[in-house]
Parts: structure tokens; C-alpha cells; sequence
């Protein structure tokens, strides 16, 4: 009723301008020339095109389409064949062997061969191209390739992950030539479904379909990506049609698409999960009765539904479908203040404390709500944060250096809960400066889990990580939220997947 | 004529005051270009991993040494190279340039065309109703953030009408005027709002103080007609802060109007500085600052050779 | 007191000062906590509750009363743009004085130093600031202060440049007067009518940056509430909840309306010649 008045007041209010617009006949829908053209939109651009160094969300997605890793996963996050046909474990899982397509081509017409997928691994390992992905590939020992089809990985130790990691489009194989031209990075030359024809930095991408592509005819010509910074104007766009898809972050935003009879919402749970950072390593967050208190004093569901709009889903630490326990099992997954209470003056803080929340402004969009909600709910316990929201490089600044006492984060997920979590809670952990703490239990359960290959006696091993982990709090882990991405409806056979990818643009036809 | 060439001779001065500035500025905020495209995931690298980027961005260095060897290629004529771009500086600022200088002109023709008019009437109508009506008017275009202003005409215009113009790929000038102008005309509106209200109000002001100079009343005694003491007497001299206000609001908009090239997605300069600031591109940083400060000098420089045409009265830069 | 009935006898001057006295007084209300609810708290199961007789303007996402958070807004968000312009408009007017006075290479000085600040971008400052001193209240005074600083500058330097060739100058010069009595009692007095107003416009403009730098995360920080914030806050819920951006809004707008009419009274009223012309 409100919203109806106010639309019609605010119809009322803009007609002056409109009739301007309509007398000097420049308010331009325009028509799809090319209707097998896809138009697309989103509102944070790619950062680079190195697909090594890239890890920016919108630069995975823009590079998915352009470069193939070995192998993906799909919806379901099983590992399905990408550049390479199978793969094969050694029994004690310290070698593995992948057979090439040999129908692969790179964009400039070079097969793809065992020499490039060396070539690429090399270039990921050498610390001079510093990329981000090598921490995940250190068991690499050596790369055979015995046929230009073959190639073996031969592993320091067992490593079952890896292939996973190997699914991930920083682990993009890339052509020889390019890697010793030193022109990886400039020039964007994959195996991938669409070609890019220009990059305009922060404004637009223009893709064509690659005709030699193994995986088959792209069901569109091209995509024409777009630079929306703002999702209301991008909503505003999918209304009038500028654009039949886009990509959206927001769920304020998101949420209003369904109401347009001619647009569709896709919406899938996604790996990345929003948390609640403690710094263990700082006081009284050292105490583990306080970390588990704060976890105790805690409503997920309503930090969900308050932030979120309620899209989304309460989560523990695992937040692979085929992995993760019931949260209801886990640790104080259901608010009670008493037992917090209770937890803090055991732990000599009856009184409670003060400490600093820090977030990043708009990463996620939901970062202030989340901070103000926890803020207003741990003031039950006694618990007095102070809210500082940060440019998003200054906070991360801040976060790399562990100079927090508790952050609101959003985390990216990984389709195997060792690649994800080996950086934090491992001894040798790369963010273990972030993390600030580990115990036996946990780096002991994370090394069983990288080398077991047996897919059941796995999961049991990360139930157990995941209970013990929701147990000792050093995070408190709230909700998995959704990624949306919207469309009209004659545009069809987008897959969305936990990952985020847009991968499945390749099959995607538009309606006329 | 000297006094120009004086002026002129200060800006490589000032232009190096502003460039040492900025650089100092932009590396003093936390996070470089590294933690920019990795994010998190900058906890990743090794040493040696984090040591070759650094090289990579130019960034390995201290800063006047990098400095140094900006100022070397500046005197070549080379801003650096964007690190996102991956393509000059200037040739990036070059390409968003005319957008930038063609909203700010836009923005300032409604507002000149809408502001004095409106000003001059009701300062000759002062206290009156339809003077109390121009400054409530005034007032609204002034209070209203110009995010609200583009949101809300976006929005009634796509859910009301199922209508906007064309987002997205921006058409220059002279490739294709009119949808150039149907890209240009909501944004200069939303700009020109605010614009053409304080012009109002200072009109306004100006007016009511120099209808009030004694010069003015012998103009009057003298039989000069209410009209022509208006316009051929007094505006000219109520111009002078009227051509301040419009020189200021001018060089900012030529600054680039960040919120409302956000929300109508504009490449415009304002952007690209928000963006090369959040990507902390250094070069582009440096170079976009730079170019809006030259552009700056210039219109104030506008400004003053205003006031002497309007008051010959005035010498610039003499005792 | 002499002031306020001079103000109370203007037209303008009394619906003007009707309206910064009643946002005053709201301002300490929400100050004081005396507001309809408590401005913080969350009443988790009327989150988006439209107007109705308990929660006048509406709930926010957290379900916190938004008339009590315009209370507390307006406090903020006064303190900003009065300290914010207080500051800008002092520096401005002693740069700006100085800088038309002595002339020749000051004059330079002071106005190529001011041609630094206006291209500097206020993102920027405002992020080096927030760097240096964090987020708050502060960081948003200094970065708004810097900003209008030059402006002010530039504002009394026009006029005074133009009233310093004027006879009546040369004609206390010629008496002998000191520079010191010249510039107080000439020059600085003819400047209060174009000083009021620029004061009332950069008042509209510091609370509308304020918004700005808000947006951005560089201003006020959450839970507290300034109207900038508010009204940024709202943007994406304009569909779902527009009394979020409506109530804001309007109150944004009567502050304006509100400095501007006081404004223009007290322009009236501080000119010499009206003075002159009403005596």
C-alpha cells in the first residue's frame, strides 16, 4: 500500500522530466541488433587478466570463460573433466597422472600439450610470478610428461586435494609460447569457451565465441559485459531491458528482482561464509570460555535474517553440502545467554569487556548490518564493541597483520575443506598470523584429511575437525549467504553452482 | 599581460607542490596494490612471492627514490603507466576527459540559465511571496544529495516509465550526438540541481546588496529606467560572486562528479580517481590528481581575469 | 538579546530561527536520550515496520526506531557541519583577508596553496585522515574543514579585492588609518553579507558530505546515526522501506530551509546599508 503510493508519487514527481526526455526524443531503450549477443552486467569489474594472479571474485569469473584449468567442478562439486579427459591417483596417492584432450586448442590455434600444463605449473610455482595459488601446489615435487597427452604429478607427500585446487582457474593452463614471450597477463589467450575481443578497464568486456572450442558451440555469438557500479542502476537496467543478465551482490537488491514478471532470480548457497573473526591472541579473546561465550551469545539465524533479509543459511565450519554436519549439532548453535553468562564469569569476566569489531565498508554489503546486530546482541553479555568500518584495502591491511580484535569477514570457500582451511588452521598455515590459533587436534585431523582417499573415512575426519573447531571458537562461523545472478526470461540453461562460477554461460541461448 | 605570464609561471610550482603531496598521500594509506588485487589472499605469498610484485607495480623501492624516477619521466613527457590499465596515464585521462568536461559544461549552463534569472527576481521582488517561492525552490535543489536526486530518477523512470538511457558503453560527442546527449542530460540534470540553487541564492544575495549601493540609487534619480539598472548596472557587479561560486563548482565538477557517474555509470574522471585510489593505482593516482589540479589553475585563473572585466576596478596581483 | 529580537522582527529571520531552535532543541533531546524509544535498540520482530502510532516514522532493517534515530542524527550531524564550517570559514577568511590585502606574492601564495587543497580529492584526504586518526566524528570535521577551507578563501577574497579599490578604502587610508582598523572595520564588515550566506550554503553542503563520506564508510560509524548516514543507508531499501529515505530526507531539507532563512535575516541584519536604511 505504502509502496504503492510512493511509486505513484514518485511517477508524479519525475513526469517534468520525463516529458523533456520525450520531447527531445533521446531517451534511448536500445534494440538488440544482435540478439544472440548476451548483455551483461556487474557492478565490480576484473582486476587483471593473468589468470595465475588474478583472485579477485569478478576476475575468476571473467577468466573462467577465457581459460580452462585440467579439470572443474560442477554443481555438485564433483570433479568433472575440463582440458583433461581423467586422472588417476597412485595407490599410496603420491602420484598422479591426467590424460589430455587431445582436441584441445589454445585460442591461436596450438593444441594443448603436456609441455603447456608443465610450463603453467612451473610458472605458478616460481616465486617470481608471485601467484597466490602456489601455497596450494607445494607438494609438487616434479612434472613428467611421457606423451604430449600425458602428464604426471609426482607428489612429496600424499595429496588428495590437489586436484581439487587443480579445478580452480588459477591453476589455468596456458600456452608455453605465451609463458616465455613473458606476455601472460597482456594478451588473453586460453582454451576456454569465448575469446576476449576488448578490454576496457572498470567499463566493459566484449567476448566472442571460440569456435574451436572443445567443449562444443557456445549458445550464444558473444557477451557484451557492462560496468554497473551501482545494483540499483543495474536492476534499473534489467527493467527496461538494457541487459538480459547480470550479476548481483547485494541481497537488498537481489531480493526484488523476483517481483518483475518479466526477470528470473537464480539463486544458489554458496562455499564462502560470513564469520565472526576473534583474535585468539588477544586478551580475554585467549580465554577459550569467553571465545565459546561470544559463540554462545550469538544468534546466527537472526544476524542472518536481519543482515541478509534471511537469505541464506546458519553454517558451521563446513560449508560443502556433501561435508557439512547439521549446525544444530554443532557447539551452542542455539543462543543461550545463560550459559554465556555463565561461561564468562567462569572465565573471570563477569562483567564483561571491551573490544574493537572491524569490517570493510560494502565487502560484503551485509558487513555493517552483521557488526551492528552481533554489537547489539554481545551487549546482553556484557560485551561492549566498538564498530570501525574500513576502506576495504586498509582493512585488509589491518586483517593480514592480525591487528584485530574481531572482524567481520566474509571468506571465500573452496570445494575441499583441506584447500580451504589449510591456510588457517594448520600449523604451517599461511594465515596462521591471521587465524592465531591451532592445536594438535586440529593440524592432526587437517594432515589425516589431506592424505586419506577413501571419501567416507575423509568426511568422518572433517566432521570431527569441524565439531572440535566450532568447540574451541577461535571464529564464529554464522551463515553461508547466496550468489545471485538475475536474467529475463528468454534467456536460458544458466547452471548456478556453489562456486560462483558463470562458467555455464557457454550453454546459455537467448529466446527471441 | 605580465601578470598573465607570472601566473602561468607558477603552475609547474604548484603542480610539483601537488604531485609530492599525493604521493606522499596515497602511500601513507594503508593497503598497496598487492592487498588491491589479491585482497586476502595477499596472506598467501612468500616473501619472495610479495618481493616480485612489488617489483612488478614499482613499488619495491622508497618513496623518493620512486618518486625520482616519476619526476624523470614526467620531464619526458610520460605520466607512468597504470597498473590496471596496463596503458599510459595520460592516455587514459585523455579518453575520459571530454565526458567529464562536457557534464561540468552542461551542469553549469542549467545552472547559470536557471540560477541568475531566478536570483535576480527575487532579490527585486525581496520578501515578497514569489521571493519566498524562488528561495524554497532553491532550498530543495540544495538539500537534496544528489545520490537521492539519481536514484530516485532512475528508478521512476525504469519501474514508472520503462524507460532510461542507454547504460553501459558511453557514446562520445562526435560519434553519436544524440545518444551522447540522452546519456548526459539526467546526469547534468541531477548535477545542475544543486548547482542552479546556490546560484539562486548568491544571485540573490549579490543583487540585494548592490540594489542597495549608492551608485545604483543615483542611477535610479537619474531616470534610468527599473529594468536597465537591473540588468546593465547592477548584475554586472552582482556578478562577481556569482562567477566565484560558478568557478569553484566548475573546477569540482571538472574534478569528475564520483556519486552520479557511480549510479548512471559514467566513465568519467571522478571514477577513475575513486577507482585508481581503491585499486591503489599510484600512477594514475598521481596523474589524474595532477591533471585536475592543472585544470583548477586554469579556471581560477578564468576567474580572476572575470573579475577585472566586470570591475575594471580591480588590478590582479598589484599593490 | 538585542540580536534575537532584530532576528524575531525579520520576516525570514523568525521561521528560520523557529526552525534551527526546534532542531536545536531535538538535537539535545536526542543528546540527552530523552527520544520516543531508545535510539540503539533493536526490536528484533518489527524489523521494516511501516509508520504507525508506536514507531511514528517507521523501523530500519534492525527494527530501531527511526524518529528516535532522526533525534540523534540531527545531533550528529549539527555538530559536524557547525564545527566543520566554523573552522573552514575562520581559515577562510583570515587566508582569504590576508591574501587580498598584502597582495602581489601572497596573494600568489596563499591561493596557489588553495588551488592545491581544491584539487586534492576529498576521498582521498578524507582516507588519509581516517589513516592517520581512524573514523569518527573528527575525521569527518577536519576532511569537510580542509575542504571548504579554500572556498571561503577564494569567497572573501573576491569581494575584498573589489571593495579594497573602492573610495571609501582609499579615503580612510587617506585620513590615516592603520591597516589593522581599515581591514576590521571595512573590508571584514562589508564581508558579512556574502560570509552568511556562504556560512548557510557550506552548512547545506557540510551536511550533504557528510552523507558523502558516510557512504563511503569515512564517516559516522555505526550504531550511531548522523542524517547522511541514514539517508545512504536507505538507498537500497528505497523499494522496500522508502520512509527510510523519505523521514531523512526531509529533515536534511527543512535544516536547510531552516540556515538559509536565518541566513538571510542575519545578512540583512549585520549589512551596514540596510542598517543604515532602516534607521
Amino acid at each position: 500500500m505504502v509502496q504503492q503510493l510512493t511509486r505513484k508519487l514518485l511517477s508524479g514527481m519525475a513526469l517534468p522530466a520525463v516529458a523533456l526526455a520525450a520531447v527531445l526524443g533521446i531517451v534511448s531503450v536500445p534494440i538488440q541488433a544482435n540478439a544472440a549477443t548476451l548483455h551483461m552486467a556487474w557492478s565490480q569489474d576484473a582486476t587483471g587478466l593473468d589468470p595465475h594472479k588474478q583472485t579477485a571474485f569478478s576476475s575468476l569469473r571473467l577468466l573462467e570463460l577465457i581459460y580452462e584449468p585440467l579439470v572443474r567442478v560442477d554443481a555438485s562439486l564433483q570433479i568433472v573433466p575440463a582440458i583433461a579427459t581423467s586422472w588417476q591417483f597412485s595407490a599410496d596417492g603420491k602420484e598422479l597422472t591426467l590424460k589430455l584432450d587431445p582436441k584441445a586448442k589454445f585460442q591461436n590455434g596450438a593444441t594443448v600439450t603436456s609441455a603447456d600444463v608443465k610450463a603453467s605449473f612451473e610458472r605458478i610455482l616460481d616465486e617470481k610470478t608471485g601467484a597466490a595459488a602456489r601455497a596450494n601446489f607445494l607438494s609438487i615435487a616434479s612434472i613428467d610428461t611421457p606423451d604430449p597427452a600425458t602428464v604426471v604429478f609426482h607428489l612429496s607427500q600424499p595429496d588428495v586435494p590437489i586436484l581439487t585446487a587443480m579445478s580452480d582457474v588459477n591453476a589455468a593452463i596456458v600456452p608455453a609460447s605465451e609463458i616465455a614471450a613473458g606476455s601472460v597477463g597482456t594478451k588473453a589467450i586460453g582454451s576456454g569457451p569465448f575469446k576476449l575481443d576488448k578490454w576496457d578497464p572498470n567499463a566493459k568486456e566484449v567476448l566472442s565465441a571460440n569456435k574451436d572450442w572443445t567443449g562444443g558451440a557456445t549458445g550464444v555469438d558473444g557477451i557484451e559485459i557492462s560496468v554497473l557500479p551501482d545494483e540499483t542502476a543495474i536492476l534499473a537496467a534489467l527493467r527496461t531491458k538494457q541487459i538480459d543478465f547480470a550479476l548481483l551482490n547485494d541481497p537488498l537488491v537481489a531480493t526484488l528482482v523476483p517481483k518483475e514478471a518479466s526477470l528470473q532470480l537464480n539463486r544458489v548457497p554458496v562455499l564462502a561464509y560470513h564469520v565472526l573473526q576473534l583474535n585468539p591472541s588477544r586478551k580475554p579473546m585467549t580465554e577459550l570460555k569467553v571465545r565459546q561465550a561470544i559463540s554462545c551469545a550469538i544468534d546466527r539465524q537472526e544476524v542472518l535474517d536481519t543482515a541478509s533479509l534471511g537469505e541464506g543459511k546458519v553454517t558451521g565450519p563446513l560449508t560443502i553440502p556433501a561435508m557439512a554436519t547439521d549446525p544444530s549439532q554443532l557447539f551452542c548453535y542455539k543462543r543461550d545467554i545463560e550459559k554465556a553468562k555463565q561461561l564468562m564469569s567462569e572465565a573471570g569476566y563477569a562483567d564483561g569487556f571491551s573490544a574493537t569489531v572491524i569490517g570493510a565498508t560494502g565487502e560484503p554489503p551485509t558487513a555493517a548490518a552483521e557488526a551492528q546486530v552481533i554489537q547489539s546482541q554481545l551487549a546482553e553479555i556484557g560485551v561492549k564493541l566498538d564498530i570501525k568500518m574500513m576502506e576495504l584495502n586498509v582493512y585488509v591491511d589491518a586483517w593480514l597483520k592480525g591487528d584485530f580484535d574481531m572482524a567481520v569477514a566474509l571468506n571465500g570457500g573452496r570445494a575441499d575443506p583441506y584447500t580451504m582451511y589449510n591456510r588457517y588452521w594448520t600449523k604451517t598455515g599461511n594465515l596462521q598470523k591471521v587465524a592465531n590459533y591451532i592445536d594438535d587436534t586440529l593440524d592432526r585431523q587437517m594432515q589425516q584429511g589431506r592424505a586419506e582417499t577413501d571419501p567416507a573415512r575423509r568426511k568422518a575426519i572433517f566432521a570431527d575437525f569441524e565439531k572440535h573447531l566450532a568447540e574451541v571458537s577461535p571464529w564464529i562461523w554464522l551463515y553461508t549467504s547466496y550468489s545471485y545472478t538475475a536474467q529475463q526470461k528468454n534467456v536460458s540453461g544458466f547452471v548456478p553452482t556453489p562456486t560462483g562460477t558463470l562458467f555455464s554461460l557457454s550453454k546459455v541461448t537467448i529466446q527471441q | 599581460m605580465t601578470y598573465l605570464l607570472r601566473r602561468l609561471a607558477v603552475f609547474p610550482l604548484v603542480l610539483i607542490g601537488v604531485s609530492i603531496v599525493v604521493f606522499v598521500a596515497i602511500r601513507m594509506v594503508p593497503g598497496d596494490a598487492i592487498t588491491a588485487m589479491l585482497g586476502t589472499e595477499a596472506g598467501l605469498l612468500t616473501p619472495a612471492q610479495r618481493e616480485a610484485l612489488a617489483a612488478y607495480f614499482g613499488i619495491d623501492q622508497p618513496w623518493f627514490v620512486q618518486y625520482g624516477r616519476w619526476l624523470a619521466g614526467l620531464l619526458h613527457g610520460n605520466l607512468g603507466i597504470s597498473s590496471t590499465y596496463g596503458k599510459p596515464v595520460l592516455e587514459i585521462i585523455l579518453e575520459r576527459f571530454p565526458l567529464t568536461l562536457e557534464l561540468a559544461l552542461l551542469s553549469m549552463i542549467i545552472a547559470l540559465v536557471v540560477g541568475v534569472p531566478a536570483g535576480v527576481f527575487a532579490a527585486t521582488h525581496n520578501e515578497k511571496l514569489s521571493d519566498l517561492g524562488v528561495r524554497v525552490a532553491a532550498m530543495i535543489g540544495q538539500s537534496t544529495p544528489n545520490f537521492v536526486l539519481a536514484l530516485l530518477i532512475i528508478y521512476t523512470l525504469s519501474a514508472g516509465f520503462g524507460v532510461l538511457p542507454a547504460m553501459g558503453e558511453f557514446s562520445p560527442l562526435w560519434r553519436d550526438p544524440l545518444r551522447n546527449l540522452g546519456q548526459l542530460i539526467l546526469p547534468a540534470i541531477t548535477l545542475g540541481c544543486a548547482f542552479a540553487a546556490s546560484v539562486t541564492r548568491i544571485s540573490r544575495s549579490a543583487m540585494l546588496d548592490v540594489l542597495s549601493d549608492d551608485y545604483v540609487r543615483t542611477a535610479r534619480s537619474k531616470g534610468v529606467s527599473a529594468r536597465g539598472v537591473i540588468w546593465r548596472h547592477a548584475l554586472p557587479n552582482a556578478l562577481i560572486p556569482v562567477v566565484t561560486l560558478s568557478g569553484i563548482e566548475f573546477g569540482y565538477l571538472l574534478g569528475g562528479a564520483v556519486i552520479v557517474e557511480q549510479i548512471y555509470a559514467l566513465p568519467g574522471l571522478g571514477r577513475l580517481v575513486l577507482d585508481a585510489i581503491l585499486q591503489r593505482d599510484y600512477a594514475l593516482v598521481q596523474g589524474a590528481v595532477l591533471f585536475i589540479a592543472f585544470n583548477f589553475m586554469i579556471v581560477n585563473l578564468l576567474v580572476d581575469l572575470a573579475y577585472v572585466a566586470l570591475d575594471p576596478r580591480i588590478r590582479l596581483g598589484e599593490q | 538579546m538585542r540580536m534575537l529580537r532584530a532576528i524575531f522582527a525579520h520576516p525570514s529571520g523568525r521561521i528560520g530561527g523557529f526552525i534551527v531552535g526546534l532542531y536545536l532543541l531535538l538535537a539535545v533531546l536526542g543528546l540527552l536520550g530523552l527520544t520516543p524509544h531508545n535510539p540503539l535498540m533493536q526490536y528484533r520482530i518489527d524489523r521494516l515496520h511501516a509508520p504507525d502510532s508506536t514507531y511514528w516514522m517507521g523501523t530500519d532493517l534492525f527494527g530501531r526506531d527511526v524518529a528516535s534515530r532522526l533525534m540523534m542524527g540531527i545531533g550528529q550531524s549539527f555538530i559536524v557541519a557547525f564545527f566543520s564550517v566554523a573552522f573552514a570559514a575562520l581559515a577562510g577568511t583570515v587566508l582569504g583577508l590576508a591574501a587580498a590585502w598584502f597582495g602581489r606574492r601572497w596573494d600568489g601564495i596563499v591561493m596557489r596553496v588553495m588551488d592545491v587543497l581544491l584539487a586534492f580529492p576529498a576521498i582521498l584526504l578524507a582516507l588519509l585522515i581516517v589513516a592517520v586518526a581512524g573514523p569518527g566524528t573528527w575525521t569527518s570535521i577536519v576532511a569537510i574543514a580542509i575542504v571548504y577551507t579554500p572556498i571561503f578563501t577564494r569567497v572573501v577574497r573576491g569581494p575584498a579585492l573589489s571593495l579594497k579599490a573602492r573610495e571609501f578604502v582609499d579615503a580612510a587610508r587617506t585620513f590615516g588609518s592603520s591597516s589593522s582598523y581599515i581591514v576590521t572595520r571595512h573590508l571584514l564588515l562589508n564581508l558579512v553579507a556574502p560570509l552568511t550566506v556562504q556560512i548557510t550554503l557550506a552548512l547545506a553542503w557540510a551536511l550533504l558530505t557528510e552523507a558523502g563520506l558516510s557512504f563511503l564508510g569515512l564517516g559516522t560509524q555505526p550504531p550511531a546515526a548522523s542524517l547522511g548516514l541514514m539517508l545512504s543507508d536507505s538507498r537500497n531499501l528505497m523499494e522496500t522501506a522508502p520512509w527510510l529515505m523519505i523521514f531523512p530526507g526531509i529533515a536534511i531539507m527543512i535544516s536547510i530551509l531552516g540556515f538559509n532563512l536565518l541566513g538571510d535575516a542575519l545578512r540583512d541584519i549585520f549589512d551596514p546599508r540596510m542598517r543604515r536604511a532602516l534607521a
